[in-house]
């Protein structure tokens, strides 16, 4: 029964595509997306990159300290958002989804307060910018150290295999991430359980400076899901239609009972790792604007005004709302106010025990000196 | 009411907890078919089946990582690490994971979770089978700590850390797993976290201890009781939190005071107990507080019972104290 629904197939030579750069569909099988449905991703696609250029502007004004770009990623990002069943299904996600993150339905006021460190951001001004998270929406909260978030993922797939929930894990992380050991712990040990988990590579070639050639001497990263016996999809992540459909048939397989897969998503990202990062010290200008020329959100434009759904009108209108709507999330993110100081020793444990409260009395005193 | 050893009354915990309570699962290498390599699962598989005592991988990181996610996932996995000198692949998924999720979410996600393992020297096992590193687990805010030395604290405390919503790191003597016996409660009971218990009631100088270097504490206590001098010997059972009043009160009591542990020295538990006495009651002391702890070389092998605080060693530093 999954056999008759199968598109695709795993470890191809080349990354699935389904749109060509001229926006054309060269997809073996006919497009079977209402309207509202190939609008709804042109318009996340849109939104993620406001989002992204927003971001950076308020680290670039000094209102916050630092900013990752992820623009050349909203493909895959996209198309998992409308793939997974939102806040029934769970994300282990990296720090470059605040893409993803928006388009699964993460109020932007969130993201915002995450980013200003406010009351406005659910985690309390705990982290640094890029490390959102959401219980409603089951999307883990990021952490910062490369794949730690892998075999919690591969936990939380097996704890839904036992108790037989139907729901799908889907983690994402960079090409760096697959050097790490907890990579290979969490691969490794969903494939032995069968947990029904989708591990998704964003694969922009560069772990900050480090570009793939130095990470891995695998002809791709899709291969090695042969050593785990798991499927691994080698797919362009920068066709927004061909991550949708490889996404969706990989989810559901997984739902199935199919167990792991992995698909390794092409993209790019056109800024540097991070506001922290001058990107120029490894990589041509050049390689950038070659990357920039298979644009998601271009790309998928083209297809759209071939389908006759794309006007100039539509653009600018979808745009304004977008604009608007981030605009107006960032004023209430800002103005919820700075998180209190004394916040910091809360959530440490579920009671505070002794140590932090003597501290906090001891902070106390120094801030009312 | 039941006579048991201390690694058997793990294993009847687990079953009982196991029993109570559907969400609560095992896993680590070993602990299925084998049920574990000291036993301390033995049965359970039978019982529960592999869903619920789950044979993993021989990694522990994905051990303790995957306990992570079924936490937050709403489980209450009881993870063992076959040796504690073997966390260290799994100690970034306790430092950047297990014990920051509940306070980088603002807790959202929680990790309700135990570690289990087996620490401490004193069975020849060189220095990968022998060390105590606890001082790491305590210097990581967000994780619980305890460490047992008796079969019915065994019962009471893992009941205990099983039910706690925050992540747990509990250590087990395992040269202790069967030199002693006791009898062990068969209805339900928990000890609370940071609660001390008093071994010795005295007036002469505080002993306080925790875990493997139980038997040479209660000896040297008897040593001493025999010359006269009397002891009044803690047993800490829990280090983060720990029983900083009990502490403090006995010290104040006595005026003297020595911390006993089979770990290292440096930066040890037994110097944050030292250094929190000097600070807070150092008005009440005749003598400096004294630390009797491992050597600051790794494990030996050979000098396997020299290495771990001797009884002459804690009569000596008792003679210190008290001649000071």
């Amino acid at each position: 029964m999954i056999k008759d629904t199968q598109r695709f197939e795993p470890f191809t030579r080349d990354p699935i595509a389904l749109v060509n750069e001229h926006g054309e569909w060269v997809g073996p099988f006919d497009l079977d997306l209402d309207e509202e449905q190939l609008r709804a991703l042109y318009r996340d696609m849109v939104a993620a990159r406001l989002l992204d250029e927003r971001l950076l502007l308020l680290q670039r004004s000094g209102k916050t300290s630092f900013a990752m770009e992820a623009a050349g990623h909203e493909g895959i990002q996209i198309a998992i958002a409308h793939t997974v069943k939102r806040g029934f299904d769970w994300l282990f996600p990296y720090y470059r989804d605040h893409g993803l993150i928006l388009a699964l339905g993460v109020p932007a006021v969130e993201i915002f307060g995450e980013t200003l460190a406010t009351r406005a951001d659910p985690a309390k001004g705990r982290q640094m910018p890029n490390h959102p998270g959401s219980k409603p929406l089951n999307a883990f909260t990021v952490a910062s150290p490369i794949a730690s978030h892998i075999p919690p993922a591969t936990g939380a797939a097996i704890s839904a295999k036992i108790q037989n929930t139907g729901q799908v894990v889907v983690t994402t992380f960079g090409d760096g991430a697959t050097s790490e050991g907890d990579w290979h712990a969490g691969v490794n040990f969903a494939s032995a359980q069968g947990a029904p988990i989708v591990f998704v590579i964003e694969n922009n070639r560069y772990a900050i400076s480090v570009d793939l050639q130095k990470q891995t001497g695998s002809e791709n990263l899709a291969v090695k899901a042969k050593a785990y016996g798991v499927p691994g999809y080698y797919l362009d992540g920068m066709d927004v239609l061909a991550s949708y459909y490889v996404m969706q048939e990989v989810i559901e397989r997984t739902r199935a009972g199919a167990g792991p897969a992995l698909v390794e998503a092409v993209v790019y990202r056109y800024g540097p790792h991070s506001s922290a990062d001058d990107d120029r010290l490894y990589r041509p200008k050049e390689e950038v604007e070659h990357w920039k020329q298979r644009d998601p959100l271009e790309r998928y434009r083209r297809f759209l005004e071939r389908q006759e759904i794309w006007t100039p009108e539509w653009e600018a209108e979808l745009r304004e709302a977008a604009e608007a709507e981030l605009a107006r999330a960032l004023e209430a993110a800002e103005a919820a106010g700075p998180v209190p100081e004394v916040w910091m020793f809360d959530d440490v444990y579920e009671e505070p025990l002794w140590p932090q409260i003597e501290q906090r009395r001891l902070l106390e005193e120094e801030l009312g000196a | 009411m039941a006579t048991m050893t201390l690694v058997q009354a793990i294993a009847r915990t687990l079953d009982e907890e196991m029993a109570r309570d559907d969400a609560v699962v095992v896993l680590g290498e070993d602990v299925g078919k084998r049920g574990g390599v000291f036993l301390a699962t033995e049965g359970l598989q039978q019982k529960y089946g592999p869903d619920r005592v789950i044979d993993t991988p021989l990694s522990e990181a994905a051990i303790i990582g995957a306990a992570v996610g079924m936490a937050a996932h709403g489980l209450r996995p009881v993870a063992e690490i076959q040796f504690a000198d073997y966390v260290f692949p799994g100690f970034d998924q306790l430092v950047s994971q297990a014990a920051k999720l509940r306070y980088r979410s603002g807790a959202q996600f929680t990790a309700p979770m135990v570690v289990r393992m087996p620490s401490g020297g004193g069975v020849k096992g060189g220095h990968h089978h022998s060390q105590s590193p606890e001082a790491h687990f305590v210097h990581t805010a967000g994780l619980k700590v305890v460490a047992v030395s008796t079969p019915y604290d065994a019962k009471g405390l893992l009941k205990t850390a099983i039910r706690d919503d925050d992540p747990v790191v509990f250590l087990e003597p395992k040269r202790l797993y069967r030199a002693v016996k006791e009898e062990v409660p068969d209805e339900d009971y928990t000890i609370p976290l940071g609660q001390a218990v008093t071994r010795r009631q005295g007036s002469d100088l505080t002993i306080v201890y925790y875990g493997p270097v139980a038997p040479e504490v209660l000896q040297a206590a008897d040593e001493l009781e025999k010359v006269g001098v009397h002891p009044e010997v803690l047993d800490l059972r829990s280090l983060m939190p720990w029983d900083k009043e009990a502490v403090l009160e006995a010290v104040s009591k006595t005026g003297r005071v020595m911390i006993v542990s089979d770990a290292p020295r440096h930066a040890s538990f037994a110097s944050e107990v030292a250094a929190t006495i000097a600070e807070e009651v150092l008005d009440q002391l005749e003598a400096p507080p004294a630390r009797v702890t491992g050597f600051d070389t790794p494990y030996p092998y050979a000098q396997d019972k020299l290495y771990m605080p001797t009884v002459t060693r804690i009569l000596g530093a008792a003679k210190k104290l008290l001649d000071y």
